[in-house]
C-alpha cells in the first residue's frame, strides 16, 4: 500500500516521483540505473567461483608451471644487434657499416620496440607473482566460503527438523482441544513437563492406569485411518486454525459441542 | 474569414489523431468562419491509395475538396531512403526525394493552392511531415498557418523543414515541449506561436457499470486506448504488466482498445476489446483505476486529455518529453522511465484512493483550463486575428526560397539523427509570466 501524503488542493506529481524513486533507491541499497542493472543480471559468474568445479590442485598446478618454465627475458639496448659473442671486433665493423645498412632501411624503431617488449617483459614477471598471490589468496577464500556453506546448510536442516517437529506437536495439541463432548481430559504430560495440569499430580496407580489407557485411545484416534481421525476433522471448519495453546477459531463449535469439550479446552489453556 | 484547412487525410470516418484534430478544429471553425477542407483522396496512411473519390464532398457540413495522389507510397524505397536522410550526411534534394516518396504525392493538390490561395484569407496545414503541408506552404507561404503535430521524430532533424518553421504566419503547438523542439532546429522564435492543443467530444455522463457489465469485468483494470503497436510502447507495456501481475498484484487487469498490429500475450488479465464505439471507450476510461501511455513519442495525446476530462489519472511513459511535460504540468498523472517506477507508480495509484481521486481531480482541472472547446476557439480566434490584423506581413512571404538546382545537389545536410541529439530533452516547465523553459534534461 502506498502511505503518500496526499491532499486535493496539493498533489505535486514531482514529488510524488521523488518519493517513489526514494522508495526504489532504498529496496535496491544502490542507485543503479536499469541499464546498469540489466548488465549485472547478465554477467556469468567465472568458473572458480563454484567450489565443486574448482580444481583441488590449482595451486600446486600453477606453481609447478611456473618453477618449471621460468619466462624467458633478456635485456635489449640499442647496441644488442651489433653485438657477437664469438668476434667481438665484428660489432665495431657493423657499427661502422651502419650508415650503409640506413641506406637500406631504418633500424632504429625496431630497437625501440623490441626494448619496449623486454620492459613488458620484465613487467609480466613481476605481475605474475603477484597474480599467483592473488590467485592462492581467492583459494583460501573460496575454500573457507565452501566450508561455511556445508555449515550453514546443516544447520537449514537441523532448523528445519525442529520446524518439522514443531508443526507435529502443533498439531498433537489441536487433537486435544477437539476432543468429541463427553471425552475424558487428555493428559499433556507426554508433551512436555510444564503442561501437566495442577489436579494432575493427585491420585495412585489407578490414576496412572486410567492416563495409560486414555493415551493409548488418543494414540488410536490419531493414527491415519482410524476411526478418530473422522472426529478431529468433523470437528469444525477452523479446525486447522487451532493455535497450540488453545486459544482458538474453533472455540465457537467447541462450545456448540457442550461443556465437555469446553472443560478440556479450558483444561488445555 | 475565408479558411482552409489541409490535411493528408480527412472523412468521418478517419481516425487517426492528426486527421481527427484537423476535424475537430474545422468543425469549430466553421460555427464563426467559412471553412473548406482540401485533402487527398487516400483512406490509407500507408499507401496513400485513392480510395475516396477526387472531387467535392461534404462531411459534416464542411465542404471538402479531394485531390487524387499521383502515386502510392513503395515501402522499400521510402525506407532505403529514409536510412540515407536520417543516419547519413546527405544533400537537400535527397531529402526532397524523401518527402516525394513518403507521400501523399498530390501535385493537383498543390497546384491548387498555388492558384486559387487568394479565395481564401488564411490556410491551415496540419502535420508538418507531408508532402503536402511542405508543398502547399510553398505555393502560398504569406497565407499559411502550420499545426505542426511534431512528436520527438527524426523528420523533425530534417534541413528542408527549418525553413517552413521559419516561413509561416503562425504556428498552433500541441503542446509546450513540442514549440521547445521546433524552435530549437530551426529557430523560428519570431514566428507568431501559440500552444494550444486540441479538446474532445467527452459525453456528460459515462456509465462504468455498463462497460463492466458488458465486458464481464468485476475487478480493478488500467485501460490502454490506441493503436496496439510497438512504436506506441506496448510492447514495453506488456513485460512491465506482466511482470508487475505476477510480482505484486493478483486482481488488476489490463484492458487494451484499439487495432492490433503487435501479438498480444495470452495471458487471464489481458483482455484486448478490439475496436470497440467511442461511447464504450468513454465508459472503459471511466471504470478504469487509470489510462496507461506508454508511447515514447506523442505530439499530445487526446486520450490522455479524454482521461482527465473523465476525472482519470494517467499513468504515462515519462521518456515521452510531452507525456512527461503533461503529467508534471497538470499533477494528473505520474510517469515511469523503468520498471521499478512503473510498478511503484501502479501501486500507488491503485492501491492509495486519496491519491487516486486527488489526481483524477487535477485532471479534469486541468482540462476544464486549457482543453474546452471555449478556450480552444478562443486561442485560434486570437490567433486569426493577430495574423490578419498584421497588414505588414500580409501578402508578404518570409519563406527562403529554395537553393538553386546545384547548391540542392551539395552533402551539406547532417544526419536527422545528429540533429536531433542536440535538441534538448525533458519537460518544460511554464512560469507565471507564461515564458516556458525546460525544466531539466530527461535522465
Amino acid at each position: 500500500m502506498s502511505d503518500f501524503s496526499v491532499r486535493s488542493d496539493g498533489i505535486d506529481v514531482e514529488r510524488i516521483m521523488q518519493q517513489i524513486r526514494a522508495r526504489i533507491r532504498e529496496k535496491r541499497g544502490v542507485d543503479y540505473t536499469e541499464d546498469e542493472i540489466r548488465e549485472l543480471a547478465s554477467v556469468k559468474l567465472d568458473r572458480f567461483l563454484d567450489p565443486k568445479q574448482l580444481r583441488s590442485g590449482l595451486v600446486e598446478q600453477f606453481r609447478k608451471a611456473r618453477e618449471s618454465a621460468p619466462p624467458e627475458t633478456y635485456d635489449f639496448e640499442d647496441t644488442t644487434i651489433y653485438e657477437s659473442h664469438r668476434l667481438p671486433f665484428l660489432a665495431t665493423i657493423r657499427r661502422l657499416l651502419n650508415p650503409i645498412l640506413k641506406l637500406f632501411f631504418n633500424p632504429n624503431p625496431i630497437i625501440h620496440a623490441l626494448h619496449l617488449q623486454s620492459r613488458v617483459n620484465k613487467r609480466l614477471v613481476a605481475k605474475e607473482s603477484l597474480d599467483y598471490e592473488v590467485m592462492s589468496n581467492l583459494v583460501l577464500e573460496l575454500t573457507r566460503l565452501s566450508v561455511e556453506v556445508k555449515n550453514l546448510r546443516m544447520r537449514v536442516e537441523s532448523l528445519s527438523t525442529r520446524l518439522d517437529f514443531d508443526e507435529r506437536r502443533a498439531r498433537a495439541l489441536e487433537g486435544v482441544v477437539q476432543l468429541k463432548p463427553g471425552a475424558l481430559s487428555p493428559d499433556l504430560s507426554t508433551l512436555g513437563p510444564e503442561r501437566v495440569p495442577a489436579g494432575g499430580s493427585e491420585g495412585g496407580e489407578g490414576d496412572a492406569a486410567s492416563k495409560a489407557g486414555r493415551r493409548r485411545r488418543r494414540r488410536r484416534r490419531r493414527r491415519p485411518g482410524s476411526p478418530g481421525d473422522e472426529a478431529v476433522v468433523g470437528a469444525g471448519p477452523h479446525a486447522s486454525q487451532t493455535s497450540p495453546g488453545g486459544d482458538t477459531d474453533a472455540q465457537p463449535d467447541a462450545e456448540d459441542d457442550g461443556p465437555g469439550t469446553e472443560s478440556s479446552s479450558g483444561e488445555d489453556s | 474569414m475565408k479558411l482552409a484547412v489541409v490535411v493528408q487525410r480527412y472523412g468521418a470516418e478517419i481516425n487517426g489523431g492528426a486527421e481527427l484534430h484537423a476535424r475537430y478544429i474545422a468543425e469549430l471553425l466553421a460555427a464563426r468562419h467559412q471553412v473548406e477542407v482540401l485533402t487527398s483522396c487516400a483512406r490509407d496512411y500507408v499507401t496513400w491509395r485513392n480510395d475516396l473519390p477526387a472531387g467535392d464532398d461534404t462531411v459534416n457540413g464542411i465542404t471538402v475538396r479531394r485531390f487524387e495522389t499521383s502515386s502510392e507510397r513503395d515501402p522499400i524505397d521510402f525506407g532505403l531512403r529514409s536510412r540515407v536522410v536520417f543516419h547519413e550526411p546527405h544533400s537537400l534534394a535527397q531529402e526532397l526525394a524523401w518527402l516525394r516518396s513518403e507521400g501523399p504525392t498530390s501535385p493537383a493538390l498543390v497546384r491548387y493552392i498555388r492558384r486559387h490561395a487568394n479565395r481564401y484569407d488564411l490556410l491551415l496545414f496540419f502535420s508538418f511531415r507531408y508532402y503536402h503541408a511542405y508543398h502547399g506552404i510553398r505555393a502560398a507561404p504569406a497565407r499559411a498557418l502550420l499545426v505542426p503535430t511534431a512528436e520527438r521524430e527524426l523528420a523533425v532533424g530534417l534541413s528542408l523543414f527549418a525553413p517552413i518553421f521559419r516561413g509561416v504566419r503562425g504556428i498552433m503547438y500541441n503542446s509546450h515541449e513540442e514549440q521547445a523542439m521546433i524552435r530549437a532546429v530551426s529557430d523560428n522564435a519570431h514566428v507568431p506561436g501559440v500552444v494550444v492543443g486540441v479538446g474532445s467530444k467527452v459525453p456528460e455522463r459515462t456509465s462504468p457499470q455498463r462497460f463492466r457489465r458488458t465486458h464481464g469485468l468485476s475487478g480493478p483494470f488500467i485501460v490502454y486506448v490506441g493503436r496496439i503497436d510497438e512504436n506506441k510502447g506496448c510492447k514495453e507495456l506488456f513485460d512491465f504488466f506482466l511482470r508487475y501481475a505476477s510480482a505484486r498484484s493478483r486482481s488488476l487487469s489490463l484492458v487494451l482498445i484499439g487495432n492490433s498490429i503487435l501479438p498480444i500475450p495470452e495471458h487471464p488479465r489481458i483482455r484486448h476489446l478490439g475496436f470497440v464505439s467511442d461511447e464504450e471507450k468513454f465508459d472503459a476510461i471511466a471504470a478504469a483505476e487509470a489510462l496507461v501511455m506508454p508511447s515514447f513519442y506523442e505530439s499530445l495525446s487526446m486520450v490522455a486529455l479524454e482521461a482527465w476530462a473523465l476525472g482519470r489519472p494517467v499513468l504515462a511513459n515519462g521518456r515521452c518529453d510531452v507525456l512527461r511535460g503533461q503529467c508534471i504540468r497538470s499533477n494528473a498523472g505520474l510517469y515511469y522511465d523503468t520498471y521499478e517506477e512503473f510498478a511503484e507508480a501502479l501501486l500507488a495509484l491503485t492501491t492509495d484512493p486519496a491519491l487516486n481521486e486527488g489526481l483524477g481531480a487535477r485532471g479534469r482541472a486541468y482540462y476544464r483550463a486549457h482543453y474546452t472547446w471555449p478556450v480552444i476557439e478562443r486561442k485560434y480566434q486570437d490567433m486569426l486575428e493577430r495574423v490578419s490584423s498584421d497588414e505588414a506581413a500580409a501578402g508578404e512571404s518570409r519563406l527562403e526560397p529554395l537553393p538553386g538546382w546545384l547548391a540542392r545537389r551539395h552533402r551539406t545536410s547532417p544526419a536527422a539523427t545528429e540533429v536531433l541529439a542536440r535538441v534538448p530533452t525533458g519537460a518544460v516547465q511554464v512560469d507565471r509570466d507564461g515564458r516556458s523553459h525546460v525544466d531539466r534534461p530527461r535522465p
